[in-house]
């Protein structure tokens, strides 16, 4: 175990590559079938958000904002802006569901976001979300959790072939799918709460979209409840597991804190075996894993002379981290945007909860980086090699496309992590 | 020390076209129908560019996370790029109970220890004006302490629009940059180039050029900027508005402060670029210098028919449809002219009441404006036989549709499109988008559709 230092001591972020709550719970409302997120708070944070999103995805993104004024700011507990945004959204556009969530001006000004849902003749969920508090992990897993909360209808009935998967935020939409056929592929239905794998994996719609294309139908989520399992990816998810089981007692949960290389992909293997009896994977699982077998040995030689800066939501962090120590890389710096019980698990030689300023302080420790866009001029900068992960990222095409989890994609990530690094080191 | 500026004359700025019409030029947006920006968004966007300057966001970690590196604001400046840097207090739960002023003074002293930049801007956000803070008083005690300008930026996101929150970015410099520095020496051809913020390095486009006809640009609002240009630009002759009509208070304060007169003009183009330097020249007044100008556009238009000639041919006969905001509707449309491309519609939707007239000018009568150009612009192309369509990325499916070339004109362009060069950027653009058969492959029907 590495020196750990959750708190960052200083008075301000330099660089940060932190993201906010809000801007969390809006994406899991994009997982959702023709939903519309619509944010309560000045219109700058949608606006924001939705430019942040377009350019990641490079996909039309529906959003809107109850654009709170000086005035509203004052005046309104919520109830005029709400009501308002929910008649001209439903005048223009039929959404099968409008995800309320919160900013910190509202939060701050205290409107009860649970009290104007009640006047709201139309399915919505909200959420609180103040930007002041956690990150985009943590507005994702709010949102989904008030999904559950909200809408799944309590049963005792259990359908043993149904699996719900509840992925953390920084699973890409190709992750999502992958994992779904993963579980699939052992004879189960799976549901994923929320779905980017249908939504925003990067397919060409019909037309121009109004509202989210694709996701998990609003009628999906309220059936959900009769599930036999619920599988939790992440630490940020566990309590949005807790509330589906809140709904049916009989619903058995697993938890994966990631499904990163080949250890966290063996845990899920060996349970779906210990689960449905069976004695071994299908056939393609099985070529898989020897395909990651042979990746981290090929990879070895150029990544156990590497030292890696990794950088990322906990969930996503952790799971990186973990990949890379397993096939020898050494990960001498980890950087997590928020404090979270999962950084004990990473076994990096400095993990700490910080910005790019501390990325670059520590610049003689590591020759690597993995990190999101922003470390794009920070690797030009320090002449570091760069593998491009997390949200958001405007440098390169196809991040719904990266897949880096399951034996599958912890192949591909080894590969491009030992490749990148060995292109520097030759041309260094 | 100054005061807060007054959000309610910006709004009812009396040297806009549309005064006289409207009360005011900023309406309140529609909760659940609004697009766009907010104040504190367009405060960042008119003060970003100074590039030796600190921007500290005090806020929660939405304003600046969201904003930081996302505009490629160019500049020439040497030491650490601050536009391409993001500072913020990240205000946490205890700073919105206890207040976030102490937190706001320790960010300044930091900034201060590890950065020594020329200036510090300090931003107010809507949660931070909301609970309160007194960042004028922290200002002026971190500016007396360190003997350099510390300046509040008054433009929380929910005072109103980018546009609002420009002028409020305009209204800090003038208050407290403009005017605290005398320049080392003057020229009878000083100006200013205000609203020019040198986005893909639209500004180097057109400088060099004012450079060789020995105008001097003394300072900038606020494209390559520097905090001590900007602080002695009273002693200008002459302001230029650059394309954006934002700043127009800024000016008008500065023509009733230092009498320093404006105009308004745009680069886009090869005739506005030629119109806009001689509009500089005469303004300044210079026979000489009006002569001067005079044969440098000659030379340069000339050597851009040159460059431009292999691609008349292509564009001969190629109709296009427009669809952005605010000056672009225009400017761009009568960019796309004058590389022979007739424009048969701009959207004016989010334009200004100034740039819908200017649209109407550049068009001619037979040009569609489009008030909801997402609904009409479909139509258009099929009416008109657009070959072309220009709009954000958004729009992209309505090309795909309808089997036409279409290139990308928002704010994330890499290229410059500005001055003389910049149309050759565009040429090649448009060209690269003609030829491109992905439109026409992308639509193709898969072996299993009818």
């Amino acid at each position: 175990m590495g020196e750990i230092s959750h708190r960052n001591t200083k008075p301000l972020q330099v660089n940060p590559f932190k993201l906010s709550q809000p801007m969390g719970a809006t994406l899991a409302f994009l997982g959702v079938d023709r939903c519309m997120p619509l944010m309560h708070g000045a219109m700058g944070c949608t606006s924001f958000t939705k430019v942040y999103t377009t350019r990641h995805f490079c996909e039309p993104i529906a959003i809107q904002t109850t654009a709170v004024t000086d005035i509203t700011a004052i005046l309104d507990g919520g109830d005029t802006s709400i009501v308002e945004s929910v008649k001209n959204i439903t005048a223009k556009v039929s959404p099968s569901l409008i995800g309320l969530h919160s900013t910190g001006l509202t939060e701050t000004k205290g409107d009860d976001l649970r009290a104007v849902a009640a006047q709201v003749d139309f399915p919505l969920v909200y959420v609180n979300t103040p930007d002041y508090e956690g990150g985009l992990e943590s507005g994702w897993a709010l949102a989904t959790r008030a999904l559950i909360e909200q809408l799944v209808e309590p049963t005792e009935a259990i359908d043993d072939d149904k699996v719900v998967l509840l992925p953390h935020v920084s699973l890409t939409p190709i992750e999502v799918e992958k994992i779904k056929e993963f579980i699939a592929a052992f004879g189960y239905d799976v549901l994923a709460l929320p779905d980017l794998s249908t939504s925003l994996d990067g397919h060409l719609g019909e037309k121009q979209a109004a509202l989210s294309s694709g996701g998990i139908g609003v009628e999906q989520i309220r059936t959900l409840g009769d599930a036999g399992l619920v599988v939790s990816v992440g630490d940020s998810m566990r309590a949005c597991a807790e509330a589906l089981q809140k709904k049916n007692p009989f619903m058995r949960h697993r938890h994966f804190s990631h499904l990163s290389g080949l250890e966290g992909t063996d845990a899920l293997a060996a349970w779906l075996l210990a689960e449905t009896g069976r004695e071994c994977p299908p056939e393609a699982i099985v070529r898989w894993r020897r395909r990651l077998q042979d990746a981290m040995l090929d990879g070895h030689f150029s990544l156990g002379q590497t030292r890696v800066l990794a950088l990322g939501e906990p969930d996503h962090l952790t799971g990186l981290c973990h990949s890379l120590l397993e096939a020898g890389a050494k990960v001498t710096v980890a950087i997590s945007t928020v404090a979270s019980p999962q950084l004990e698990r990473i076994q990096g030689r400095r993990v700490l909860v910080g910005d790019l300023e501390d990325a670059e302080n520590l610049c003689d420790e590591y020759d690597l980086i993995v990190g999101n866009g922003h470390c794009e001029a920070l690797a030009h900068r320090l002449h570091k090699a760069l593998v491009l992960r997390g949200f958001p990222n405007w440098e390169e095409v196809g991040n719904p496309l990266k897949q880096d989890v399951l034996y599958e994609g912890g192949a591909y990530f080894l590969c491009e992590c030992a490749n990148t690094a060995e292109k520097l080191r030759g041309h260094g | 020390m100054a005061t807060k500026p007054k959000i309610k004359e910006l709004l009812e700025e009396s040297a806009c076209s549309h005064h006289k019409t409207k009360k005011t030029s900023c309406n309140a947006p529609t909760p659940g129908a609004t697009t766009g920006g907010c104040a504190f968004e367009g405060a960042q966007i008119s003060l970003f560019p100074y590039a030796d300057a600190a921007h500290l966001v005090h806020g929660p970690i939405t304003c600046l996370a969201a904003s930081w590196e996302t505009r490629a604001t160019k500049t020439s400046h040497t030491g650490r790029d601050f536009t391409q840097m993001g500072f913020t207090t990240d205000i946490a739960n205890t700073d919105v109970v206890f207040g976030g002023e102490q937190k706001l003074l320790n960010a300044i002293d930091y900034i201060l220890q590890h950065y020594s930049p020329e200036a510090i801007f300090v931003y107010a956000t809507c949660v931070t004006a909301l609970i309160g803070d007194d960042i004028d008083a922290v200002c002026r005690q971190a500016a007396e302490k360190y003997g350099l300008p510390v300046v509040p930026v008054h433009a929380p996101g929910f005072v109103g629009s980018k546009n609002l929150g420009s002028r409020l970015g305009g209204e800090a410099a003038l208050m407290h940059l403009i005017g605290t520095l005398e320049p080392e020496f003057t020229t009878p051809f000083d100006i200013n180039l205000i609203g020019e913020y040198n986005v893909t390095g639209d500004m180097w486009q057109y400088s060099h050029l004012l450079d060789e006809l020995g105008i001097r640009i003394l300072s900038t609002l606020s494209g390559d900027g520097r905090v001590r240009a900007i602080r002695s630009a009273h002693r200008a002759r002459l302001n230029v508005i650059v394309c954006a009509k934002s700043l127009i208070s800024l000016t008008r304060k500065m023509e009733e402060k230092y009498g320093i007169p404006h105009i308004s003009l745009s680069f886009y183009g090869k005739r506005d670029t030629s119109a806009g330097l001689l509009a500089i020249a005469e303004a300044l007044g210079d026979a000489d210098l009006i002569e001067r100008t005079k044969r440098l556009i000659v030379r340069e238009e000339a050597a851009l028919e040159e460059k431009l000639a292999p691609y008349r041919a292509l564009f001969r006969g190629k109709k296009a449809v427009l669809n952005t905001g605010g000056n672009k509707t225009w400017s761009i449309a009568a960019a796309l002219q004058d590389l022979g491309i007739e424009v048969v519609a701009t959207a004016v939707k989010k334009a200004t009441e100034a740039d819908r007239e200017k649209a109407r000018e550049v068009l001619g009568e037979k040009g569609v404006l489009m008030m909801n150009p997402g609904a009409e612009q479909a139509r258009i192309i099929e009416e008109r036989g657009a070959h072309l369509l220009l709009a954000g990325g958004r729009s992209l499916y309505t090309a795909i549709k309808k089997g036409i070339a279409f290139a990308d004109v928002n704010q994330e362009k890499k290229k410059s499109y500005g001055g003389y060069n910049g149309l050759l950027n565009l040429a090649e653009d448009l060209k690269n988008a003609l030829e491109n058969p992905v439109f026409k492959n992308v639509a193709k029907r898969a072996p299993w559709e009818k």
